[in-house]
């Protein structure tokens, strides 16, 4: 859960500041109910821009450090004289970027993660719910679960090769494990950590059992669900590229250790950069998904989750 | 809305007879209500009032039939309860509103339920809306409004399902004085518009007479009803009457009563002499006098 607070924390300063700079020219009609509005920031609020700087500022040093570290040849316990430098990097990058080779290892490293992830999710969310409201259910299953839950994804692997037909779909399987927990515990949580008074408040309205999981412990718990689904998208990440430096063929993962068996040594950087701008971009659209389905999801509602 | 109302004001009638309800926790069985009767008429505004803990918030629930009765029999109409229903329209102390829904939807969402069409449900959320001053925020999340605002989407919402009873639980508790104050003002005018059955609980006495016809002065735990207090100030009630001397007779009436009960409930602290200290003389030097000696 910890690491759930600290995902959020960043995701929800990014959200808030968009709607901010929207508003302001909609509301200076006269009666608007200005009072009630967020204050007004100007066109680009100044610390806006000085984070932008700052974020460019704590870039470059990284840079730096790395350019000066290999440029010297540090060694000095840790050792810098094989480190590729990052020109050498950038123009390996350059050169690859339309290589329909490396493009296939992207695509399909993508399309493992779609996979494995979305038939994780389309499971874990429906179990998590019925979970979280049904006491049987949630006794007869969660057992089982726990017991399977401390395992690693990763240790999955031999497993799994002998479980799956075909490399392939046990790669994807490896994927599904590592995202699928998550879900499904933060699924269950929201549940139960939904405001009982909804509830009260839903059945003196007239909802019925049916109407009452679909209009209101839904909706209630898709903040937690959305927080389940980003931080299983980071562990599908982790797990699907341990398992495709083990048994892949294709895929990101694979490129990187090839790398490092071939001794292309800014190849291996490269596809280091690669899975984290993935990754990042994999969260981004989870959190881009998240905030169109609940627009009511400000800030101040995400943190105190 | 006009035949809604005719038609509330005929119905209604909340009748509590001899209300036991007790709870068991692992090491004892707590009576919570001790054979309490109340009655509330069609149309009648009448407010339960007490220290806290005496099993205020308790009766209500029975009446909204979120908890069962021990004992005794409570109806509505001379209908048994059973659970909660539309009839019974229930504002509650903590902001309930749906986070997901905008102001309108929230107040839709009784309405919904029934399956009333879209726009028959827009039409009438709206005028609701309208008479609590909140149409120019419609489309707005729960979220962003004040305390009191997020307090009269929940009376709308109570409402707009046309029920014969509206139950309040200390809706305006969590509410800073100047707001309340504000907030009872816009309930009793709603109320005069349309004359159901309320029963309202609060620990405040000044908001007990401003609004009420009725208070029952519930006694600390077990929960007996202490008082029966008919309130005969002319309606509608202004802001003004709360310096009539009548009005102030009534708090302090009504005051006298609750300290007992308060002091009651405060028993077993009494004995440990939380008074006591009032008889200490700690001489010209104020607090400092006392920490520097």
């Amino acid at each position: 859960m910890l690491m759930a607070h600290r995902i959020e924390g960043l995701a929800g300063s990014e959200v808030e500041e968009a709607p901010a700079s929207a508003t302001p020219a909609l509301h200076t009609a006269p009666a608007a109910p200005v009072a009630m509005m967020p204050r007004k920031p100007p066109l680009i609020a100044p610390r806006t821009l000085l984070t932008w700087l700052f974020g460019a500022l704590s870039l470059c040093m990284l840079l730096t450090l790395w350019h000066f570290a290999v440029k010297y040849r540090v060694d000095f316990y840790i050792r810098f004289n094989n480190i590729p430098a990052p020109q050498a990097v950038l123009e390996d990058a350059i050169a690859l970027i339309r290589n329909t080779r490396f493009q296939r290892h992207i695509l399909l490293s993508l399309q493992r993660i779609l996979t494995g992830f979305s038939i994780a999710a389309l499971i874990a969310i429906p179990l998590g719910l019925l979970m979280g409201r049904n006491r049987i259910a949630r006794e007869l299953i969660f057992p089982a679960l726990e017991v399977l839950r401390p395992i690693p994804a990763i240790a999955w692997v031999p497993m799994s090769i002998m479980l799956w037909p075909s490399n392939e779909v046990s790669i994807i399987f490896i994927t599904f494990l590592g995202s699928f927990f998550p879900i499904l515990l933060n699924t269950i949580h929201g549940v139960q950590a939904l405001d009982k008074v909804l509830v009260r408040a839903a059945r003196c309205l007239g909802a019925n059992q049916l109407a009452l999981f679909w209009h209101v412990v839904l909706p209630g718990s898709l903040p937690h669900v959305f927080t389940g689904l980003t931080i299983g998208m980071g562990v599908a990440w982790v797990s699907l590229i341990a398992a495709e430096m083990i048994s892949g063929q294709f895929g990101i993962g694979y490129f990187t250790w090839e790398a490092y068996s071939l001794v292309r040594y800014s190849e291996i950087v490269l596809g280091m950069i690669v899975i984290g701008v993935l990754g990042l971009l994999c969260s981004g659209l989870i959190r881009l998904i998240g905030s169109w389905v609940m627009p009511w999801a400000h800030r101040a509602q995400m943190e105190s989750d | 809305m006009n035949a809604a109302t005719a038609e509330a004001t005929q119905t209604g009638w909340i009748r509590v007879e001899d209300l036991s309800v007790r709870f068991t926790t692992r090491t004892e069985e707590v009576v919570a209500i001790d054979r309490a009767s109340i009655d509330v008429k069609p149309g009648e505004f009448v407010t339960l009032i007490g220290p806290s803990g005496c099993g205020k918030s308790t009766l209500l629930n029975v009446v909204a039939g979120f908890l069962k009765a021990s004992s005794g029999s409570v109806t509505v109409d001379g209908e048994a309860i059973n659970g909660p229903s539309v009839q019974r329209g229930v504002v509650f102390q903590q902001y309930s509103l749906f986070p997901w829904l905008t102001v309108r939807q929230n107040v839709e969402f009784g309405m919904k339920m029934k399956g009333v069409g879209r726009s028959t449900r827009e039409a009438s959320a709206r005028t609701l809306l309208g008479l609590a001053g909140l149409l120019a925020f419609e489309n707005h999340y729960p979220d962003q409004l004040s305390g009191g605002m997020k307090q009269r989407v929940g009376i709308v919402r109570a409402l707009a399902t046309s029920p014969q009873v509206l139950l309040m639980d200390e809706p305006f508790g969590a509410l800073d004085a100047q707001t309340r104050v504000v907030m009872q003002e816009i309930l009793t005018n709603m109320w005069q518009k349309f004359r159901l059955s309320v029963l309202f609980i609060t620990h405040d006495i000044d908001e007990a007479v401003f609004l009420s016809d009725r208070i029952y002065v519930m006694t600390a735990r077990p929960g007996r009803i202490k008082a029966e207090i008919r309130i005969d100030l002319p309606r509608p009630r202004t802001a003004a009457m709360t310096s009539s001397p009548e009005f102030i007779t009534y708090v302090q009436q009504l005051r006298q009563l609750i300290r007992e009960e308060s002091l009651a409930a405060m028993g077993s602290e009494l004995h440990d002499g939380a008074l006591a200290g009032f008889a200490t003389d700690v001489g010209p030097g104020g607090v400092a006098g006392i920490v520097n000696a």
